[in-house]
């Protein structure tokens, strides 16, 4: 652990800019907005894609990239671009920001923005449905990894979380409450990291 | 520079799963020096599968932790020949394990027996349904090896894993509450079957009102402490929803490394080598037996094991893989319809059904194991009548709770859009309100589905890529939709359910798709037989080209049953090791004449 001040310092980014973290932080929160539970960026899914991209998945782990990379894939045959993930997120909002500019529009306009992006047929499509993965990832997975930040997805559904014994209570079809949710570190929020501000803000 | 050559042993084992390290025991204490190469890492149950660590979603089910690196090695994948196959760059549809135990240590535990009826499959239906039934399109055949004579196999396998089931019939007597269309069982379940939760629950309770035959899944998620025949110590289950794609650190989900590996590792005649990659198999100068392996240690250096008999025990593709780089056996060649190797690939038809429940039925998911459920057999094999159905084949129909973990768990009505303000309210208010029910169907083998080599891409070690070559037959396509629109009546049935919903990985005019999860039950290209012009192996499981070759594992299907294949491979393992021990090792020869 850091000094005692040290949570309140404002962390860096691992690995977007703030520009790319503003353009993420408005995307996430059209997939998962905000209502009676926070929306994506609240619950740190800005933060855990950042994560995911610094580390080992954002590098290609788990992914072939050997040449060539034909034309003509079908569907069905799955991932063919030559990008790791984090490539991918690189060039892709680079390239996705030339076409709107999230700060001038309304909940709603941002919404078909992203609706219209993810179908398009290009690598931008393959970058929104990438997106999409890594934010139900970010918001419901272990806090460990900065997302589901005081455990927010988990308390939204219900999962009582990494800490699971329930052999007793399994058939008792009348129950009790969903007990607490407790994830693999044990900490009361599930993580000691709150998600970093989104400058400029994503509405 | 030639690879160093080790000291001969009397067998060489490629793959520490399941089959290899009970091919390892029972060979050990048959007198043979037995050596299991594992190209994985070594890895415990007790040390590495410890919750709460275990249980991280993101980690285990999404990230792959325990799963084969495709940086090292996977495969090609087209749906036909006018196709070009690509690489699978990353896992999806199905998800071969690596390490000691392999796959068998992130299983559900869901233990199934064949139906007698499956193993003879074309005999079977040409008696009761005429010649024709099977169109010439369909390359399906019998196993050569009938249900008596794997029973008492099948019967230990379960044993070994500690069961629970309910028998349904035991030596011909029909029992109530079991599979009344299983074969005999010589013996009942070692153990009670699975606690069930409300939504099975109800699934049961409306399938008996239907008039069909609901009983609990057969599994290998323990229910009481047990010591298995080889010594190993099992426990109950936990029902923690953290067992597909994850380690059993309770000891409560059968795996091979307490099963059968801790219950070996000491003894004076086996020995393991992790991160043993396997390059090829080597064959003698007259090519009439193999002679040991090629295999990278664990610093990367060739080394070669020769060894009087060779076992081929890894993954179901991976084992046609070797035989191809190996030049094992005669490759299938689908423009003429000749060779073997490759040849009767097939896979699994999955289809799911979505049942949501009034608020009154709270499920609470995250209370799930992997064999937890409560299953119909009514439309599997040839229990109902085919005669006007258009295709062969069935499946079983279970409604199973075996995990509630959000990334992965998150069913939504019909309708309700892909994300946004009303995909959030919907997995919210249905995530306690939901019953999973799948279809879990046969694939039948066909002249154009078949596994070669890739022209064009190579693994990390410099080989060519398997190439499978798949899409679902039509004959499947048919019997799948059928059995979810049966699936779909018992579901509309039950208590309190507000909305049912069905899709299918084999739907009618879609094609096999590689990216989402189906099932790891990829099987035949190394097929069983009688005849050596339709099969790689002997009814023993030797191969016909090689008598000193012994293959296991899935890759003997010669097209894929309804069932999920551990506790018939399992079956037919014990059967190949018995004839070893009995027959061929006393007197080393082929054991049927081709």
């Amino acid at each position: 652990m850091q000094h005692a001040f040290a949570a309140r310092d404002d962390r860096p980014w691992a690995f977007f800019t703030n520009d790319e973290a503003r353009w993420m932080a408005a995307v996430v929160d059209v997939f998962i907005p905000q209502d009676e539970f926070p929306a994506a960026s609240q619950a740190g899914v800005v933060d855990f894609i950042d994560y995911q991209m610094a580390t080992a998945y954002g590098a290609g782990k788990g992914l072939y990239l050997e040449p060539p990379f034909p034309d003509g894939a079908v569907a069905e045959q799955g991932y063919q671009l030559e990008f790791t993930p984090a490539q991918l997120l690189r060039q892709g909002i680079e390239q996705a920001r030339q076409l709107g500019d999230f700060a001038t529009m309304d909940a709603t306009a941002r919404a078909d923005h992203v609706e219209d992006l993810s179908n398009r047929d290009d690598f931008i499509g393959t970058l929104i449905a990438e997106l999409w993965k890594l934010t139900r990832q970010g918001y419901f997975a272990d806090p460990i990894y900065l997302g589901n930040h005081d455990y927010a997805g988990w308390r939204m559904v219900g999962f009582p979380g990494a800490h699971a014994y329930y052999t007793e209570r399994v058939d008792e079809h009348e129950r009790s409450v969903t007990p607490p949710p407790r994830g693999i570190a044990h900490d009361r929020g599930g993580s000691p990291y709150p998600p970093r501000a989104i400058r400029g803000g994503s509405d | 520079m030639a690879p160093r050559t080790l000291p001969k042993t009397d067998v060489l084992i490629i793959g520490g799963g399941w089959t290899g390290l009970t091919a390892a025991y029972e060979l050990a204490h048959a007198g043979q020096r037995c050596v299991v190469l594992e190209r994985g890492k070594q890895r415990h149950t007790a040390t590495s599968f410890g919750a709460p660590e275990e249980h991280d979603e993101l980690k285990y089910a999404h990230r792959y932790e325990h799963m084969v690196d495709v940086k090292k090695e996977t495969l090609t994948f087209r749906h036909n020949r006018d196709q070009q196959a690509l690489p699978m760059r990353r896992l999806g549809s199905f998800l071969p394990g690596s390490g000691l135990g392999g796959a068998g240590i992130h299983w559900n535990g869901q233990l199934w027996r064949p139906l007698p009826s499956d193993l003879e499959m074309r005999s079977h239906y040409e008696e009761r349904y005429g010649k024709d039934f099977i169109g010439p399109d369909l390359s399906i055949q019998d196993w050569g090896v009938t249900y008596d004579e794997l029973e008492p196999h099948l019967d230990f396998f379960e044993r070994i894993c500690g069961a629970a089931g309910q028998a349904g019939n035991l030596n011909g007597e029909a029992l109530a509450g079991g599979n009344v269309f299983e074969g005999p069982r010589s013996a009942d379940y070692p153990n009670p079957p699975m606690r069930q939760p409300i939504s099975n629950t109800l699934f049961g309770k409306a399938a008996e009102r239907m008039g069909l035959n609901p009983f609990p899944m057969p599994s290998a998620n323990v229910t009481k402490a047990y010591v298995n025949p080889y010594g190993a110590q099992l426990h109950p289950c936990t029902y923690c929803g953290f067992c597909e794609r994850f380690g059993c650190g309770y000891y409560a989900k059968a795996d091979p490394i307490i099963c059968v590996y801790d219950r070996i590792k000491d003894h004076e005649n086996f020995e393991i080598r992790l991160n043993a990659q396997v390059l090829r198999i080597e064959k003698s100068e007259d090519g009439k037996t193999a002679t040991g392996a090629i295999y990278l240690d664990e610093n990367g250096e060739e080394v070669f094991q020769p060894a009087d008999t060779i076992c081929m025990n890894a993954y179901a593709l991976w084992n046609v893989h070797l035989m191809l780089v190996s030049g094992l056996g005669k490759p299938y060649d689908p423009e003429t319809r000749t060779g073997v190797v490759g040849r009767n690939y097939s896979y699994q038809t999955v289809a799911g059904v979505d049942a949501f429940f009034d608020d009154s039925v709270k499920t609470d998911p995250y209370m799930g194991a992997g064999a937890l459920g409560v299953v119909i057999d009514d439309y599997n094999g040839d229990n109902f009548d085919h005669s006007d159905l258009g295709f062969v084949g069935g499946g079983y129909i279970a409604c199973k709770q075996y995990h509630g973990r959000p990334i992965g768990y998150q069913p939504v009505p019909e309708g309700t859009p892909k994300w946004g303000a009303e995909w959030k309210r919907a997995v919210r208010e249905n995530y306690n309100h939901h019953a999973d029910l799948v279809v879990h169907g046969s694939s039948v083998s066909t002249p154009e589905n078949y596994l070669d080599l890739d022209p064009t891409w190579t693994d990390a070690y410099g080989r060519p890529l398997l190439r499978m070559t798949f899409d679902f037959p039509e004959n499947d396509r048919k019997m799948s939709d059928y059995v979810m629109q049966r699936a779909m009546e018992v579901a509309r049935e039950m208590d309190n359910v507000t909305s049912v919903s069905g899709s299918n990985n084999a739907a009618i005019d879609s094609h096999y798709d590689i990216v989402p999860y189906q099932t790891t039950h990829n099987v035949g290209g190394a097929v069983i037989g009688t005849d050596p012009e339709t099969s790689v192996v002997n009814r023993y499981g030797q191969m016909w080209d090689h008598h000193n070759v012994f293959v296991f594992g899935a890759c003997l299907f010669p097209q894929n049953l309804g069932y999920n294949p551990t506790g018939p491979l399992m079956g037919l393992a014990y059967w190949t090791l018995e004839h070893m021990k009995r027959d061929y090792l006393p007197n080393p020869g082929p054991l049927m004449d081709a």
